[in-house]
């Protein structure tokens, strides 16, 4: 028994020593972090236009729903942007589109596009 | 990310503390302030847990879900402890009496080390971003989609991952988002801080009497340390929560077996009903806990058993209404693809589940020596002449372990062995539950060993 509590004593206090160190690197490097940062979390990692992502936020209503017109193999992404675009409803055959590097021809020339750049993104609204 | 999301976050969770101790009052009664501030993080808990459970009826039901409905059921709750606590004739509290025993010098400087944990862990999760995939995947947008609609949306749940998922954790996220003011998911991370500061207050302030503090505090500050739990405690998922409401049931349930106090089996009862609804594994603990207090017991199984079997029945009771709700909607992905005798068609798999599972617990770099440390526990406790203690703790640890081999070989889409990263590994998450469970179950079974006994004889 003295052995065991020798061990628990001994690993408790080096590794608090450690995890207190660990807890105000991390503490550190949060604040650092921009709001940007903050915001988009997980989504850094996935590598998301975050600038597209904020346009779509800011063109789209907060009650209104969306389509979402990714690649079929991108659930991360389509997980990451539901959880970004909340309270905005996804929805397959909303009027709101946004296209993440999807073929806009099949919308055909009803979509009118608000928004767009270079990699491919678009933010648009389907007219009729 | 203000000082008036933090502001209103401490508001809604000292209405919770407050909610908990009228709960804790009715149910067991409190011999003074002093005593009640000892009880202070169980006090909580029950609140997190009447709570959470309460929402979640409430969410199935189809009540509207806002800061009124919130509200009002912690008013209900305070009533009903109130109500209870007059009918079994509780007396006013006074400022000071029984329970008070002072803080000895180990106690204290163990406590300094634990707030200077707590400090730090506040400091680091107060401006944490979401980054977990879980978190952002499916249950912070569950908790957005409650706070936004005002109930369970069917249809946005549905194309959730894991859709069957309990409604306990999203709600009290969603009820957090309303003390807040917003739906501020950086300052989110700190409502997981109060459910630790909360789960270690309640495990210490319920050993304290009862366990020597040089055998109590080294072990919880463990715990505490332990890699994985200082990395992801906070992270806005259910996990931890389930661990703690895990961890205090089995705790209370020990309590039990060897005081006979019927307010533990009463608090268990909840704390199970909690696990339940947190997640899906929270069904499996819960049948752990019950099975292994049922053999602990056999001793006295006449007077043992009807009424663990009753908990149990009444932790069941709490989690149905969300079964029905998500089996009345063919909602699926609860059971394995396979069914639960599809297991026999894959026997190449339970060997490398075992492998997997053992490899997992006596991980250093996850949680130190803690599961090695406990099993030397009950070992300890055997040794000293203890029976129910150990028996119970043996079985606890020995049929979730069991349990989690079961999940890594009947859910056949898990490929073996095991070696996925421990952020997404489901069964790291499983056994983190053992490690919290050691928190409570360890000092209680070293006392045991220290005595020589169970302590049956002792009433607190």
């Amino acid at each position: 028994m003295v052995a065991w509590l020798a061990v628990t004593v001994a690993l408790g206090l080096v590794y608090f020593v450690r995890a207190v160190d660990r807890l105000g690197d991390e503490a550190s490097k949060n604040a650092a972090a921009n709001y940007d940062d903050r915001a988009f979390g997980g989504g850094n990692s996935l590598g998301v236009d975050k600038q597209a992502l904020t346009e779509a936020r800011g063109w789209i209503p907060d009650s209104a729903s969306y389509r979402l017109l990714v690649p079929t193999d991108a659930a991360d992404l389509r997980n990451f942007v539901r959880y970004f675009l909340m309270p905005r409803r996804p929805d397959p055959d909303a009027s709101w589109v946004l296209c993440y590097g999807c073929d806009l021809a099949g919308l055909g020339s009803r979509l009118e596009v608000v928004w767009k750049n270079d990699a491919g993104i678009t933010v648009g609204r389907l007219s009729g | 990310m203000t000082v008036r999301a933090l502001l209103g976050l401490a508001i809604g969770n000292a209405v919770v503390l407050t909610t908990g101790a009228c709960l804790l009052w009715g149910v067991r009664g409190l011999r003074s302030w002093v005593e009640l501030a000892r009880l202070a993080g169980l006090a909580y808990m029950i609140g997190v847990v009447a709570l959470g459970v309460a929402l979640s009826i409430e969410l199935v039901l189809g009540v509207p879900f806002g800061t009124p409905t919130i509200a009002l059921t912690c008013l209900g709750l305070i009533v009903a402890g109130l109500v209870l606590g007059r009918r079994l004739g509780r007396g006013r509290v006074p400022l000071r009496g029984g329970g008070s025993d002072g803080l000895g010098l180990v106690a204290a400087a163990y406590g300094a080390l634990v707030v200077v944990y707590a400090e730090a862990l506040f400091r680091a999760g107060r401006l944490a971003a979401l980054s977990n995939y879980d978190g952002w995947a499916f249950w912070i947008p569950r908790a957005q989609a409650i706070y936004f609609r005002g109930g369970l949306d069917e249809r946005f749940f549905r194309d959730l991952p894991n859709p069957t998922y309990p409604p306990l954790v999203p709600s009290l996220e969603a009820a957090a988002f309303h003390a807040m003011g917003s739906p501020d998911v950086v300052t989110l991370h700190v409502q997981f801080w109060f459910f630790l500061t909360g789960f270690v207050a309640a495990v210490a302030g319920l050993l304290a009497p009862r366990v020597h503090t040089a055998l109590l505090w080294p072990v919880l500050l463990l715990v505490l340390v332990a890699p994985r739990v200082v990395a992801r405690a906070l992270e806005p998922q259910a996990d931890f929560l389930l661990d703690y409401l895990f961890a205090l049931a089995a705790l209370l349930v020990a309590l039990w077996l060897v005081e006979r106090q019927t307010w533990t089996l009463c608090t268990a009862s909840l704390f199970l009903a909690g696990a339940m609804l947190t997640k899906r594994e929270g069904q499996l603990l819960a049948a752990c806990v019950v099975l292994g207090a049922l053999a602990a017991s056999w001793g006295t199984r006449r007077a043992a058993w009807p009424r663990i079997v009753l908990a149990g029945g009444c932790a069941l009771a709490l989690a149905l209404p969300w079964r029905i709700w998500f089996t009345a909607r063919n909602l699926s992905g609860e059971l394995p693809t396979s069914g639960f005798l599809g297991l026999f068609r894959h026997l190449d798999r339970p060997w490398p589940a075992v492998e997997s599972v053992v490899r997992i617990l006596v991980d250093f770099e996850l949680w130190l020596l803690v599961p090695p440390l406990a099993t030397i526990a009950v070992l300890l406790a055997f040794a000293g002449g203890a029976r129910v203690l150990p028996t119970y703790a043996a079985l606890v640890y020995g049929l979730s372990a069991a349990g989690f081999v079961w999940v890594l070989w009947s859910f056949t889409e898990l490929e073996l062995p095991f070696v996925q990263d421990e952020g997404v590994n489901p069964i790291v998450r499983l056994c983190n539950s053992l490690v919290m469970l050691s928190a409570g179950l360890v000092p209680l079974l070293l006392d045991a060993a220290w005595r020589g006994g169970d302590g049956t004889e002792r009433q607190r």
